[in-house]
């Protein structure tokens, strides 16, 4: 029986009339630039911000890589002196922010964004305006949190800032300030983002994809919106507090007034453990689109995946203070905090269980998104591993801040989120840039990376479980014991590792620079995919599909391709995605209205930091941003998300227009 | 088809994969081995008393469960790796999955971490246990040091109420339950031979038991960043048997007699008087009216605390346990020292020739230079004027040198 | 706060869950919301004992008081179907009507608030004096913003409808301003039996 569906071509009757063009009521003409660099900073095109999303992370993953560089160079040899204690502080503290908040958070954004819609064949997300304003907000929160910088040091409280440490009083700088401002700001862009992916996920999807159609990307990326979306609000009260305590004196966390410090811990841990899945998740999402298409087999036991990727998401709420085993909460606490941080063991566990399954039996091509998918299977496998050993909370109190939990958590998300990352590099780059990324640079990057990251965290295994704590400026030689393979030796193993680490990932910036360079061009379909997002041009149109494919199968675009004989039970090729990307355009469809380029985000988010500095410098500046805020709000709301049709050229109603250009 | 070939390479498996196992379990005992074998004072896995022990004795059998799954699955991913590369093979069955392979590997997981479950559940109730408690010792963490204040306990001799810091000392074989509490910020108290870790937090009390079997010191060090000078936060904890310990108490209940007039050291305690005993107390100390010193540090210092020094030269370490107040030779003599002969080299304290005189001098030139800390007069506002931490005294080298033979007879 | 319709929704496609994008969005938005909420209560619930040496919950408030001032704000809702229903009538002077008076009574509750804090200010509770008096404050000011927003959205439609430049179905952007303006009321109520009934 032949697999292949023909989409039912889409009738002009079937379309209904376009509304009456309302007019535009904002104080400021749209924009309609469609070349340069305004028809990048007033876009809402998912595509545009989706890039724009990864070349700022891509930004911060290199300021927060210099930022660790430093300190394995402070902490190569004992009592370094690279760094200060105050400036190590914040090098480590910023190092944390920077790759969680501004690096890993961002590019998996960047992915969601790019990605999602095309998925499930949508022409872009559910709010276009608030996914720009979204990534705005988050440059603003960025710009802030690394602000301090410059204006009196960093914050110095390690991200998770436990109180009374942050207080007034242990850390006088402005640095927290600028924290806490920065990530409520960028908490903004998370919240907006989870709602409208989520949106979009539950609303737009074309039809015929029913949920347990859904590529396993979208799946988990749905999964950690829905994470963000309450994980969001717990961190905005935690930072409130803190906020209000350093700026206007309330006595959230002081001590003196009676105050209990781990009320801090419990409202940053309730966001920072579900925090930890909505960091890893989206790898997971790439990795399980990358493992079939380079093993030629559907994912193993998809419904298992997506269950359990859910179920990561529900228990993820009930382990928080798994975090908090030292901290005195009582033994029946940490009793039922370390079994139900085991139970969450077993839905990460199947999911390694249908990876490792997907590719057996298959017909595997390894290229170098192959190669970082199966490196994230590995490395994660053993971070999951050191994980259980301090679930098991008695020996977790030997571990907790120490190097061990180091080791663990960056095989985790190295070993784990950022290798699924740079497998989603490689394997969209041709999708995004219609150029594919040099594979055997690829290879040699992957390779690099691996032995770095190696070298880097897996001693760190051993400084930990000889008992060198984290968040030390220096060591000393008096605790490092005796013979060859003691913490001296692995410390100053860990930190050649952490240059070689650097270089692999100098060596995908010079892929970058050189596949940009290069003429050719990818072909629609390199790897033989097998979802949607790949059943259009590369880079695909402003509009992502000619006409909006209707859904049979999971793995639609790999059931349109190849069919199986119904006698040989042989897997023959029958469509090319030529083909099939062709007929589409054939029987594209007739008014396709995409939402206007917008001035209102980028003035609404820009509004954000000027608050913040307001905030810590001088009132009457907040109160400015404050007013802009609320003019950008009537701005946005009185201007209809599409320009009217007569705004374009040729005009909306007309014939035979596919694209529609506003006009020049 | 696709089932044949499995069954085809389950029995090729086997061998193959039995290499790997073989080779990973090899290599990963090497390494394992090589890292214990340093002899790391805070090694986690080298339990000296019954606490560290039972949480050894969970922890083992973990990582070694973890080391078998691990194998397994690099092995079944390295033969999945070599054996399904792409060599031609025709496209393989869409397969979906098989349900049973997938529920069976949900419950295996679930079943050997209920196991573990059952263990750690007992070891969590059985380390919070405080009703057999037999010696109760207050430790209270500031911003960067610990102090030990010992409650009146007649039975151990501790007639009066014993404040010291730096180390630690317990008597053998006997239950110890530690109150901790802190003075300012979060710290953590930590000292890995003989239990895990126990946040110290204000306005909080936290219990931690520990025991030691034998006599020695065992190493230990704050693990809650606790802000600039975290990472020398140190501690140790030195265990006598019962007899030392006795004697222990017995010179901590002792006033600090005042140095032979007409000495260097008789100069250095009037030095000190003009300066250190606004912060330090020294007990037995007298002003030159005959009338008792007593220091106020929570006058000058933010956590209102600073380390009483009556009998400094008792301890091994200065300045929360951050530097050795004995040279490096008298250092290994007293930490290699057999349990037989560890009391007596301990009890003897810092003598003139093991002084480490070096850091001492050092330390009172500049504190601050040495530790980093919250000390520049100028910037002390939001603490109202208090420090966190010794600030430079601008002490002349000659008033070092007299402090130096004061406090040297702080025995 | 709410984004205007997109083209899907613009030209009535329907949707896979059958909400339009900015019902939902907005549904998301007020769970989002809940667990906001969530924490300043919690919060309010562990610090309501601690008062330090300043003033007892007991002592400051103003239970009568309160209680008539919560009843206004229970109204607003009623008053806020009345809105949606001739919204959805597509009786204009019906919509403006009902959305003025669930505007002013809502300000009426703002002014309350305003008030009550004034008068515990007077009593010796200041933001600072106590847990108690920061996390009471911090949790009735968020939502006590949360209202002022809520009338600022009602009274810009008003104006909005009156010169009828809704953008986007009309009918739906009184029925979102109602969720949020519900939203808000369900939580006073919370807030009200945890903080003021509730004894310490």
């Amino acid at each position: 029986m032949a697999i292949i569906e023909r989409p039912t071509p889409v009738t002009e009757a079937a379309l209904p009339a376009p509304a009456t063009p309302t007019r535009t009521f904002g104080a400021l003409r749209r924009p309609v630039a469609t070349t340069g660099w305004k028809s990048w900073v007033f876009t809402v095109d998912h595509k545009k911000l989706g890039i724009m999303y990864g070349v700022v992370a891509m930004f911060f993953f290199i300021v927060g890589g210099i930022e660790a560089v430093l300190i394995r160079l402070q902490l190569a040899a004992p009592d370094g002196k690279v760094l200060s204690a105050d400036v190590y502080n914040q090098m480590f503290t910023m190092h944390a922010t920077t790759m969680v908040f501004l690096f890993v958070m961002p590019m998996a954004a960047a992915f969601a964004n790019y990605f999602v819609p095309l998925q499930i064949g949508a022409r872009d997300v559910a709010f276009p305006r608030i996914n720009a304003f979204g990534f705005w907000t988050l440059v603003g929160g960025g710009i802030i949190v690394n602000l301090s910088w410059f204006f009196g040091g960093a914050a110095d409280g390690g991200w998770f800032m436990y109180a009374p440490n942050s207080g007034p009083v242990f850390s006088p700088s402005n640095g927290v300030d600028f924290w806490a401002l920065g990530l409520q700001i960028t908490g903004i862009a998370s919240l907006t983002g989870a709602i409208n992916l989520i949106v979009t996920v539950l609303n737009m999807r074309a039809p015929g994809m029913s949920l347990m159609k859904m590529p396993v990307f979208t799946w988990l990326q749905l999964v950690v919106q829905f994470l963000l979306l309450f994980a969001v609000p717990v961190i905005t009260v935690a930072l409130f507090l803190l906020s209000f305590q350093r700026n206007f004196g309330a006595t959230f966390f002081d001590v003196s007034a009676g105050a209990d410090p781990l009320l801090w811990q419990h409202l940053f841990w309730i966001f920072g453990h579900p925090e930890v899945y909505i960091l890893i998740l989206p790898s997971f999402g790439i990795i399980s689109e990358v493992l079939p298409v380079f093993s030629k087999k559907p994912l193993f036991g998809y419904p298992f995946v997506v269950f359990s990727g859910a179920a990561i998401g529900f228990v993820g709420w009930g382990v928080w203070a798994h975090h908090m085993f030292a901290s005195g909460l009582g033994p029946v606490s940490v009793a039922v905090f370390s079994i139900a941080t085991m139970a969450i063991a077993i839905p990460t566990g199947v999911k390694i269980v249908n990876w490792t399954m997907t590719i057996w039996g298959g017909k595997l091509n390894f290229t170098a998104a192959m190669h970082f998918a199966i490196g994230l299977v590995v490395l994660f496998t053993i971070g999951g591993l050191s994980g259980v050993t301090h679930a098991v909370a008695p020996s977790d109190t030997q571990q907790t801040d120490t190097y061990y939990i180091v080791a663990h958590f960056h095989y985790v998300l190295f070993g784990g989120a950022i290798f699924g990352l740079f497998s989603g590099f490689y394997y969209w780059w041709p999708k995004m840039f219609g150029k594919q990324l040099n594979e055997r640079l690829g290879k040699a990057n992957f390779w690099l990376m691996v032995i770095g990251m190696n070298m880097t965290f897996g001693p760190m295994h051993m400084i930990g479980l000889q008992g060198q704590p984290r968040r030390m400026y220096v060591w000393t030689e008096a605790r490092a014991g005796e013979g060859f393979f003691n913490i001296a030796f692995w410390n100053r193993v860990a930190s050649i590792g952490s240059i070689i680490l650097a270089f692999g990932v100098l060596l995908f910036l010079i892929n970058v620079w050189k596949t940009a360079r290069s003429k050719q061009v990818a072909p629609l379909d390199p790897w033989d995919a097998r979802t949607l997002e790949w059943m259009t041009t590369s880079p695909p149109k402003e509009h992502n599909f000619d006409a909006i494919p209707t859904v049979h199968h999971l793995d639609e675009f790999f059931h349109r391709k190849y069919a199986q004989d119904p006698v040989t039970h042989e897997i023959k090729q029958v469509a090319t995605a030529e083909d099939i990307v062709r007929e589409q355009e054939a029987n594209a469809d007739k008014h396709i209205h995409m939402p206007s380029p917008s001035y209102w985000p980028i003035i609404l988010a820009g509004a954000l930091p000027i608050i913040a500095l307001g905030l810590i410098y001088a009132i009457p500046v907040a109160i400015v941003g404050g007013a802009i805020v609320v003019l950008a709000m009537y701005g946005w709301s009185l201007e209809p998300s599409t320009a009217p049709d007569t705004d374009f050229d040729p005009p909306a109603s007309g014939e035979g227009t596919k694209e529609l250009a506003p006009l020049g | 088809m696709i089932r044949h070939s499995n069954q085809r390479s389950g029995v090729r498996m086997s061998k193959s994969v039995r290499r790997i196992v073989a080779t990973a379990a090899g290599l990963s005992a090497v390494a394992f081995l090589a890292g214990c074998a340093s002899n790391a004072p805070q090694d986690t896995w080298q339990p000296k008393g019954p606490n560290a022990q039972k949480i050894d004795d969970l922890q083992k059998p973990v990582f070694a469960i973890a080391g078998v799954v691990g194998i397994i699955v690099f092995a079944a991913i390295a033969y999945a790796v070599f054996r399904f590369k792409d060599r031609g093979q025709p496209i393989p069955e869409q397969t979906h999955g098989k349900p049973v392979l997938e529920i069976g590997m949900t419950i295996l997981p679930a079943l050997i971490l209920a196991g573990i479950g059952v263990f750690t559940f007992q070891t969590i109730f059985d380390l919070a246990k405080t009703d057999d408690t037999e010696m109760v010792i207050n430790v209270t963490g500031q911003q960067w040091w610990w102090e030990y204040d010992y409650p009146v306990q007649e039975q151990y001799g501790i007639t009066d109420p014993i404040i010291t810091s730096g180390q630690l000392v317990i008597p053998t074989g006997t239950k110890v339950l530690l109150r901790e509490t802190s003075r300012d910020v979060i710290h953590s108290y930590w000292i890995p031979a003989l239990n895990g870790k126990r946040d110290a937090v204000p306005g909080r009390v936290h219990y931690l038991r520990l025991e030691a079997d034998e006599p020695g010191i065992y190493a230990g060090q704050c693990t809650e960043f606790c802000g600039l000078s975290h990472a020398v936060m140190r501690m140790e904890a030195v265990a006598l048997d019962k007899d030392d310990f006795a004697a222990w108490v017995k010179g901590q209940l002792s006033l600090a007699a005042s140095p032979a007039e007409g000495t260097l050291a008789k100069e250095g305690e009037s030095v000190f008087l003009n300066q250190c005993v606004r912060c330090h107390q020294v007990n037995g100390l007298k002003k030159a009216d005959g009338s008792p010193a007593i220091a106020a540090p929570e006058d000058n210092v933010w956590s209102g605390a600073a380390p009483n020094l009556t009998h400094l030269m008792s301890r091994n370490t200065f300045a929360g346990a951050s530097w050795d107040l004995l040279t490096k030779e008298c250092r290994k003599d007293v930490w290699g020292a057999s349990s037989e002969e560890f009391g007596a080299k301990y009890l003897t304290g810092v003598t003139e020739e093991c002084l480490n005189q070096t850091d001492l001098r050092r330390w009172l030139r500049n504190a601050p230079a040495m530790k980093p800390m919250y000390a520049d007069p100028t910037k002390l506002e939001p603490t109202d004027g208090k420090y966190r931490g010794m600030p430079n005294l601008g002490l002349t080298e000659d008033d070092i040198d007299k402090l130096v033979a004061y406090l040297a007879t702080l025995k | 706060m709410a984004d205007a319709a997109v083209h899907h929704a613009d030209h009535g496609h329907h949707t896979s869950t059958g909400l339009s994008n900015n019902k939902l969005g907005m549904w998301l938005f007020l769970g989002s919301e809940c667990l906001l909420f969530g924490g300043l209560i919690s919060t309010y619930m562990i610090y309501r004992g601690r008062v330090g040496e300043g003033p007892r919950p007991g002592n400051v408030f103003d239970i009568p008081f309160t209680s008539v001032s919560s009843f206004v704000l229970l109204m607003s809702s009623l008053t806020m179907v009345l809105a949606v229903a001739a919204a959805q009538k597509r009786d204009d002077r019906g919509t403006t009507l009902w959305l003025t008076v669930t505007g002013l009574l809502g300000a009426t509750f703002v002014g309350g608030q305003v008030y009550e804090f004034t008068a515990m200010y007077n009593e010796g509770l200041g933001y600072t004096t106590s847990l108690f008096g920061s996390a009471f404050y911090t949790l009735t000011g968020f939502h006590g913003v949360h209202v002022t927003v809520g009338v600022i959205m009602l009274l810009s439609l008003v104006a909005i409808i009156k010169r009828s430049k809704v953008p986007g179905d009309k009918a739906e952007v009184v029925e979102l301003v109602g969720l949020y303006w519900h939203f808000v009321d369900v939580v006073w109520i919370i807030i009200f039996t945890l903080v003021y009934l509730i004894p310490t």
